[in-house]
């Protein structure tokens, strides 16, 4: 009773206020120029400075560059921004589909537990295997990526009771599998005799570094998005009504069980990709989303193409930052989207009317 | 004629307690039923079988004679609208968003919103005069509003069958009102209703029958005249016999007020 007083005072105080989103396709448009403006900006910056005009003409088929600035742009530039743009997108994308699924604003792609088996799998890659490579793929990379989608498949079948998986249940179990396993890794640190470097290079690893891929691993992690993301656009309508909750969900015609599965698989693929190429890049995941909720509204069918070019677009210019910030070396790409999108967001939260939050 | 929904011996059970034991009673098109009765007797339960969320541990629900178990749950919201009691929306979706979901069932995989499915938001809104909040945030609204938003949700999903859970709990008199108002003017559209309802003063006068569940008894139909009387009540609500004068003074206060 109290609570419905409180409610209708609210609703008093806050009369003929209304809200009307922005058009989303202005914003794809808009956030997609941004992203093309980016990648040229960020093909120019680094050791080696190259005017954005000569880029421009270089990019659409001319001879405007020397050979030295050719290598250093579409050998090694390159395949770098089109890593961070896809890292950033998956991580959003997974992001914004976890918030949906729990109906949590706190969640993020590693909310099922996917960071733990990644720092192990990871682990192992560096203290144990460091000299394999798969499909140009470092076992590092290449472990982060089972480790993650190991943890989850764990997290889940620990979480399934008689046949359900209560949302509860799986965070619970996501939060104690993922400390047990990240706190695992630290008995190989441990071990570890070759003091030091391994230590180094799992630290990079963590905080999240963009390194140097090669095309084929680009392609993997490509065509990986892009079925995620296909996946995701059928999905999004059965978020919003999910939602409204589970009854209602059930009642209209969405097959939650079904729904949360897909929706799980294909965060947990998104995420577990963004592993193999970044390693845990933190802030990310959350923020996005967050954003463009604050700007489109919670529709997650406006959301995902919006949110997909926005996490690019904010990973390429935090790692864009991050490698030229104190060049020749370098900072993790992590400590980044931590600083940027730590403060940007809380300015949003500021900013933000509190009933309109989310 | 068939019955638009039709109960046919049905029993629930949350675990090993029974719910609903054998319950047998039947909707009509366009037919207005108040359903009534204490508190954890299995109303909700009953709005859920009819609704194809639950399904019944024995006997059938029907869905103009076919058996509900048989359709997709699709094809049922198709047919048949809930309107839950409580919901808790975590993100701020505009009135109209909200609405929105209850074309949930005729969408394609792949699809957005069609012509057809603008038309039915449209006249539900209008239906419910919730027009005039489409730009407003769900979880902004007072009770009422929110109320009447929900059943415009139902509404969209045009169905032959509304059934609301508890329609008019938490609502000042003067949205209690307005909500008979509504209901009345569904009704009167050839929209079937099925409505648990606490407040037995707002029954006569909209609803055409009332369901009675009671404890010992099980399901008591008839006309709210029939049912609404001291002692069928006193039984289903486990009155002690001294409280008999005082309901019985109640129910004739409510007859004086209709009069």
């Amino acid at each position: 009773m109290a609570r419905q007083v409180t409610e209708n005072a609210v609703a008093l105080r806050s009369y003929a206020e209304e809200r009307q989103f922005p058009r989303h396709g202005l914003w794809v448009g808009m956030l997609t120029m941004a992203l093309l403006v980016a990648i040229v900006v960020s093909l120019g910056v680094g050791a080696v400075g190259v005017p954005a005009k000569k880029l421009v003409l270089a990019l659409l088929g001319g001879d405007s560059l020397t050979a030295d600035q050719r290598i250093i742009v579409l050998s090694v530039r390159l395949p770098r921004i089109v890593a961070a743009a896809l890292v950033g997108s998956a991580l959003s994308v997974s992001g914004l589909l976890f918030q949906g699924l729990f109906r949590n604003p706190l969640a993020d792609p590693y909310v099922i537990g996917s960071s733990g088996g990644a720092v192990l799998g990871a682990s192992v890659g560096v203290f144990l295997l460091s000299s394999v490579t798969v499909a140009g793929f470092g076992a590092t990379a290449l472990l982060g990526f089972l480790g993650a989608l190991c943890s989850i498949l764990l997290v889940y079948a620990l979480a399934r009771v008689h046949g359900r998986t209560p949302v509860v249940t799986l965070l619970l179990a996501g939060f104690a599998v993922s400390t047990m396993l990240s706190y695992s890794s630290y008995l190989l640190e441990v071990l570890d005799r070759d003091f030091g470097t391994g230590l180094r290079v799992l630290a990079s690893w963590l905080h999240g570094t963009i390194g140097q891929p090669t095309w084929g691993q680009l392609i993997i992690v490509t065509i990986t998005l892009a079925l995620g993301f296909a996946a995701s656009i059928p999905l999004a309508h059965r978020l919003n009504t999910l939602s409204l909750g589970e009854e209602y969900a059930t009642h209209l015609g969405v097959h939650v069980q079904q729904t949360r599965i897909a929706i799980i698989v294909i965060g947990s693929l998104l995420t577990a990709a963004a592993v193999a190429l970044g390693g845990l890049i933190s802030f990310v995941g959350l923020v996005v989303p967050h954003m463009m909720r604050m700007v489109l509204g919670p529709n997650h069918t406006r959301l995902l193409p919006a949110t997909a070019l926005a996490g690019a677009l904010f990973l390429l210019l935090a790692d864009t930052v991050a490698r030229t910030i104190i060049a020749p070396a370098e900072l993790s790409v992590g400590v980044l989207t931590a600083f940027i999108g730590g403060p940007f967001f809380l300015y949003l939260l500021r900013k933000t009317k509190q009933e309109t939050l989310l | 004629m068939t019955p638009l929904l039709e109960f046919a011996g049905t029993s629930f059970y949350y675990g090993d307690r029974r719910i609903l034991d054998e319950i047998s009673g039947s909707v009509s098109n366009g037919e207005c039923v108040a359903l009534v009765g204490p508190n954890g007797i299995g109303k909700t339960t009953l709005l859920r079988l009819a609704a194809g969320t639950l399904s019944p541990a024995t006997g059938e629900v029907r869905l103009s004679g076919q058996p509900l178990k048989g359709f997709k749950q699709r094809a049922i919201a198709r047919s048949i609208a809930l309107v839950p009691q409580n919901v808790d929306v975590p993100f701020a979706f505009t009135v109209e968003e909200f609405i929105e979901q209850g074309r949930t069932p005729f969408l394609k995989m792949f699809g957005g919103l069609q012509a057809t499915d603008r038309k039915a938001i449209e006249e539900a809104m209008d239906l419910t005069d919730t027009r005039s909040l489409r730009r407003r945030i769900f979880n902004q609204l007072s009770g009422g509003e929110r109320q009447r938003v929900k059943i415009a949700l139902g509404l969209a999903q045009q169905p032959r069958l509304l059934l609301l859970d508890e329609p008019t709990q938490h609502l000042d008199i003067g949205r209690q009102l307005e909500m008979a108002d509504l209901i009345r003017s569904l009704r009167a559209r050839g929209i079937a209703i099925l409505a648990s309802m606490h407040d037995l003063t707002l029954i006569e006068g909209i609803f055409s029958s009332v369901w009675l569940l009671s404890p010992e008894e099980g399901l008591r139909k008839g006309t709210p005249e029939e049912i609404l009387q001291p002692e069928f009540l006193g039984r289903a609500f486990r009155c002690p016999p001294h409280h008999y004068s005082a309901l019985e003074e109640r129910i004739r206060g409510r007859r004086e007020r209709v009069l």
